[in-house]
């Protein structure tokens, strides 16, 4: 028995108090949590708002709330590959790739049936998440290669009778035959090493910069895909016509020398053996080296005043050298766990996610969408959408997509790394990733 | 019941925690890795066979496993070697009354409190050739140290190991020697016996357990280095530095082989296992045997 204006007033806010927490219940019952991995940087911070946006405005009218879930950008593909060879249903939603979409397929469920417009995208990033006609991810972020050039250098150098006499001394020695310097725009695979000799002090030592350019050596399954754009651009690729593997072709044998001369030669800094993506950035905003093949993304950071006061006036890019011109593309994605015990709120976040909308919200929160007319529409934003949008459809090819694309990528970088910087032979480096892919393909 | 009953049901109910703490974080895991280890089971399958020792023989005849074996002990070998004669050399400095003794102490373990990961990335920063201090300071100089290339690399990973690792066997030798009998040292000290002598037959004797003790941590710990590796050079160029580690690593998480992966730490468990017995009698090994 309760007694006194006390005991009714607990009365009350107890009575009051459950009928909040059931109200809430019920609330929470109506809404499906739909649990999405990706990885943190521009990716995971751009999806972030665009998440927010949804939770507060269209998700609750579909009665869904999106959990991101960040892995450590280093090993968010290997935590996936625990969850799915367990089985698991923790996410809803798995953060993909064209080059390892193969591989986790046995994990994934098709979303054919989320009525997407894949009219709307890159045919490559649509080609690179299809397995055996079956749609298994929906792209996100387009990633290629740009050749990033110091302009104010070859203004110079193209404007200099002196200089261009120089040039065709050093394409003689490093070549065998006298070339004229070219605008970037217009080389070929030994245009890029001729440059990459007259811009290296160990060549030319009136040279502005210490180095032509810089190598991505280090033994990683990204920096493969930058060999790959001379290999495609000397005509060349890893199978053959008739799908075998292809790695002892006079192309592949002619990237192998291109690198390893600009290694051996000091066209590149003797420590690029272990550089990747940020000593590429830091070589062109410290103004070491005079141009670099490089991704995308980096774009943003080489043109930025405040992170390259040096050099952000004087970055230019220009097509992947080589004839065809040709950057690797590939496409991050998100893909649905086969596990999940939410599918149907899964599918129809994705669709959301698949609308033009959500993609320009999506490139003004810094990622950058496979959809052609986004980039174009936000060119204001980073003035790289247009090129990359440009480049991807002019330039782009897929390495060839299959369960082990991203073992094939690992399997080579570490036979030819070695190759590209002395270590291990080069036909005995290109056998050998030759036959490891043959294995892969023919698994 | 009786006393002895009681005892024994007291020494079981004592060690309960530790036993169930064993025995699920570490028994269940060994038996399920060797099963594991003993079956196809792939991320690109959906069944899972038995496939015997196969994976073993697969493991055993496949040269990159080989190449990570030699350069997993050498790593180990020197890195260890090296810990330990700093470490004691650094015990013998500290092991006296100095002012700020306690301050150089702190500074000196150090190096153990950062992750190894982040060992790795600091190093690739401050080595940067563009924008790290040190090759700003030797260019000042007008040297030039290219430490990431294939000629230098496996030397700056161990000389970084060696950084990192030093303070762990200082604290362990460093106690060694604080625990020493200290009329031992007296009765050397009214012999005239001079501190090199002092230190070559009677400190570094009694201070064998102590060595046995901090070596076989540190290459228990520097057999499975990964991280710093991973992060300076992913095992390359090629797989000149890739360890053990790093190969079972590849297996499971880029091949998806979590069979072949599984039977090459079964195998790297069986060659450590024999050099057990052998360290545990160094350890358990009294002053008066030593004598």
């Amino acid at each position: 028995m309760v007694n006194g204006k006390f005991g009714k007033r607990l009365l009350r806010s107890g009575a009051a108090a459950a009928m909040f927490s059931i109200a809430m219940q019920a609330h929470a019952q109506d809404v499906t949590n739909v649990r999405m991995v990706l990885w943190p940087g521009p990716e995971g911070d751009a999806m972030q708002k665009v998440v927010d946006t949804y939770n507060k405005g269209q998700g609750t009218e579909d009665g869904i709330n999106v959990e991101m879930v960040l892995l450590s950008r280093d090993d968010t593909f290997a935590k996936e590959a625990t969850e799915i060879a367990t089985g698991s249903s923790n996410v809803d939603i798995y953060f993909t790739a064209t080059y390892n979409v193969g591989f986790f397929a046995r994990g994934l469920q098709s979303i054919d049936d989320i009525g997407l417009d894949t009219s709307l995208y890159f045919p490559t990033a649509i080609d690179g998440l299809t397995i055996d006609g079956a749609l298994y991810g929906l792209p996100l972020d387009v990633s290629n290669h740009f050749l990033y050039y110091r302009s104010d250098l070859m203004e110079e150098l193209l404007g200099s009778e002196e200089q261009i006499a120089e040039f065709r001394d050093i394409s003689e020695k490093v070549l065998g035959e006298a070339r004229d310097p070219k605008a970037p725009e217009e080389w070929d695979t030994d245009d890029y090493l001729a440059a990459a000799a007259y811009f290296s002090r160990a060549e030319n030592e009136d040279s502005p910069t210490r180095y032509g350019t810089v190598l991505q050596a280090k033994t990683s399954p990204f920096n493969i895909t930058l060999w790959d754009d001379l290999l495609w651009g000397l005509g060349g690729s890893w199978t053959a016509e008739d799908g075998s593997a292809n790695l002892h072709s006079p192309e592949a044998e002619r990237s192998m020398e291109i690198f390893r001369t600009i290694y051996e030669e000091r066209y590149t800094s003797p420590d690029s053996a272990q550089w990747e993506y940020g000593e590429t950035n830091a070589a062109l905003q410290a103004g070491s080296a005079a141009f670099a093949l490089q991704w995308s993304a980096a774009y943003a950071e080489l043109t930025d005043p405040e992170r390259s006061p040096e050099v952000y006036d004087k970055i230019a890019v220009a097509p992947m050298p080589g004839d065809p011109h040709s950057t690797h593309v590939h496409t991050l994605a998100i893909s649905l766990n086969k596990e999940s015990q939410n599918k149907e709120a899964a599918k129809t976040w994705m669709a959301y996610l698949a609308t033009p909308e959500a993609m320009d919200a999506y490139a003004k929160a810094g990622g950058i969408p496979s959809q052609p007319a986004v980039l174009k529409d936000n060119t204001d934003i980073n003035p790289a959408f247009d090129a990359i949008a440009a480049h991807v459809q002019q330039y782009g090819y897929s390495i060839p997509i299959f369960p082990g694309t991203f073992e094939a990528m690992t399997a080579l970088t570490e036979e030819l790394s070695g190759g590209w910087v002395g270590v291990t032979d080069i036909d005995a480096a290109l056998e050998q990733a030759n036959s490891r892919l043959e294995a892969l393909l023919e698994r | 019941m009786t006393s002895t009953t009681t005892g024994a049901l007291a020494r079981w109910v004592l060690s309960a925690p530790l036993l169930i703490f064993l025995a699920v974080f570490a028994v269940f895991p060994l038996i399920l890795g060797s099963w594991i280890s003993a079956t196809d089971r792939s991320i690109l399958s959906t069944t899972i066979d038995f496939v015997g020792l196969s994976n073993y023989f697969q493991t055993l005849s496949d040269p990159k496993f080989w190449s990570a074996v030699r350069f997993t002990a050498l790593f180990t070998l020197i890195t260890t070697i090296a810990t330990l004669v700093f470490g004691f050399l650094l015990a013998l400095l500290v092991n006296r009354k100095f002012p700020g003794k306690t301050v150089l102490l702190t500074v000196l373990i150090l190096p153990i409190m950062v992750a190894p990961a982040l060992m790795g990335i600091m190093f690739r920063l401050v080595l940067n050739a563009d924008i790290g201090l040190v090759p700003a300071v030797l260019n000042r100089f007008g040297l030039d140290l290219y430490l990431f290339s294939p000629h230098f690399v496996v030397n700056l990973l161990v000389v970084l190991e060696v950084l990192q690792w030093t303070p762990f066997t200082f604290l362990i030798l460093y106690a060694g020697l604080q625990a020493l009998p200290q009329d031992v040292f007296e009765a050397a000290a009214i012999d005239g016996s001079s501190a090199w002598r002092t230190t070559f037959q009677i400190t570094v004797p009694l201070m064998v357990p102590a060595f046995f003790v901090a070596g076989f941590l540190r290459a228990v710990d520097a057999l499975r280095t990964f991280d710093v590796i991973f992060v300076l050079t992913g095992g390359g160029p090629g797989t000149l530095t890739s360890t053990l580690s790093i190969y079972i690593y590849k297996k499971a998480f880029i091949e998806g082989s979590f069979g072949l992966a599984s039977a090459a730490a079964m195998l790297v468990l069986l060659m450590v296992v024999p050099l057990i017995p052998l360290v545990i009698r160094r350890v358990t090994t009294q002053v008066g045997d030593v004598q």
